[in-house]
């Protein structure tokens, strides 16, 4: 695949990508707050106050959260939409990564793989930290 | 709760517009924001911080990368310096004492100011030295005239390290960094200055991301506080983005420096007298 083939791919791509997980996480993160406002005032003052004594509700697993997202649980929907955000960079990114594996274009394989990885170590590092 | 959310709300949306049209982001404002005046503590504010600006860099790219604006392979090749700090910053952020945290971000804050007080022309190189063209980090950008100005990078390695302590003070801190990414690329890479903020907004998202992450599978993000700001964020950026053209953002610049110079003075102050 010629340079500027390539270049163009990400140029064009690239927006695409982030505006449509931006817009899906703000859908979320959205309908979570309509939720919450809906169903669960007094949860959110509630955690409000808790935040403001640095009480938060701690580690969640994967399971767990999208348990409560079929019960209609507001802070699992919250918590989704935060990660479907953080997918933003990390879908960016591996999007570079299998371009160039495409173009065999292997420094820019290995330095988009040493980011996903540093990006997957953070995960890491939160869950055992 | 409306309240609170209208409060949160407003002040994200401050905070963003407030980052667009400065060029510094939301989070240098989100963090003293919270802090200041929603009486949150530093950790708190710095995940959401962390993860608003997430969304903040990644709306304000799409019209960046799209114009052509944004060095993607010079952002690719520093992000692994940014990802690297950003991580160890943001594991750090869990066991550094609330006041260290808060004098470095005083210190930031008036890196930025300086920053902002400081920011000159384009000095634009036509040879670049043998990493960078051997990375192929060259580019083009249209000049005043319409022409296409061809664009040379030198001090690879010298800008990477700066973006390490970047990506640190990303992760400790909950900002995206921008100003010391700028001055990395503006001041020691010699990339043009709009090139330099635009490629800096779009690596602000994957350092942001690492941080965040970290944040997130620790548990350390109070979602009630994270949503409404970044939704509010983002609203303001783009609000910001949009008015930017219509405005003599030099003639604001004296008051970007002020507000940066208040907050340091605050946040300082918070650290020494233990507030």
């Amino acid at each position: 695949m010629p340079k500027h083939e390539e270049d163009r791919i990400l140029r064009e791509w690239t927006p695409i990508l982030l505006r449509s997980i931006l817009i899906v996480a703000m859908l979320v993160l959205g309908a979570g707050l309509v939720l919450t406002y809906t169903f669960a005032p007094d949860y959110y003052v509630e955690r409000y106050q808790a935040a403001q004594h640095g009480h938060l509700i701690g580690k969640e697993t994967i399971g767990r959260l999208f348990d409560g997202v079929r019960q209609g649980n507001p802070h699992a929907v919250l918590t989704i939409g935060l990660f479907v955000l953080t997918l933003v960079p990390l879908a960016r990114v591996a999007f570079c990564f299998v371009l160039f594996i495409r173009e065999r274009d292997y420094t820019y394989v290995a330095l988009t793989a040493y980011v996903l990885a540093g990006l997957i170590v953070g995960v890491l590092v939160g869950n055992v930290g | 709760m409306l309240e609170i959310l209208i409060y949160l709300l407003a002040l994200a949306v401050g905070a963003g517009f407030i980052g667009a049209i400065s060029g510094l982001g939301g989070g240098v404002f989100i963090v003293p924001g919270l802090v200041i005046l929603a009486h949150m503590p530093m950790k708190v504010a710095v995940g959401a911080s962390l993860i608003s600006v997430v969304a903040t860099s990644a709306g304000a790219s799409v019209a960046f990368v799209r114009d052509g604006w944004t060095n993607l392979k010079v952002a690719m090749v520093l992000e692994c310096a940014t990802v690297t700090g950003a991580v160890i910053g943001a594991y750090l952020a869990g066991v550094v004492p609330t006041v260290v945290l808060e004098l470095l971000f005083a210190a930031m804050m008036l890196q930025s100011a300086y920053f902002s007080m400081t920011r000159r022309g384009d000095d634009i190189l036509t040879r670049g030295d043998p990493l960078a063209e051997r990375l192929e980090l060259s580019g083009e950008v249209p000049d005043l005239s319409g022409n296409t100005v061809h664009y040379e990078v030198v001090n690879v390695p010298q800008g990477g390290a700066l973006m390490v302590v970047a990506g640190l003070m990303s992760g400790l801190l909950g900002i995206g960094s921008g100003a010391l990414k700028v001055t990395a690329m503006d001041y020691i890479m010699h990339l043009p200055l709009k090139v330099s903020s635009a490629t800096s907004n779009f690596m602000i998202g994957v350092t942001a991301g690492a941080g965040a992450l970290v944040f997130l599978a620790r548990g350390d993000v109070a979602t009630t506080i994270a949503a409404p700001v970044a939704i509010g964020v983002t609203a303001g950026a783009l609000a910001g983005s949009r008015v930017l053209p219509h405005l003599r953002v030099e003639s604001l610049r004296t008051v970007f420096v002020i507000i940066l110079l208040l907050i340091a003075a605050e946040m300082g102050w918070r650290a020494l007298s233990g507030i």
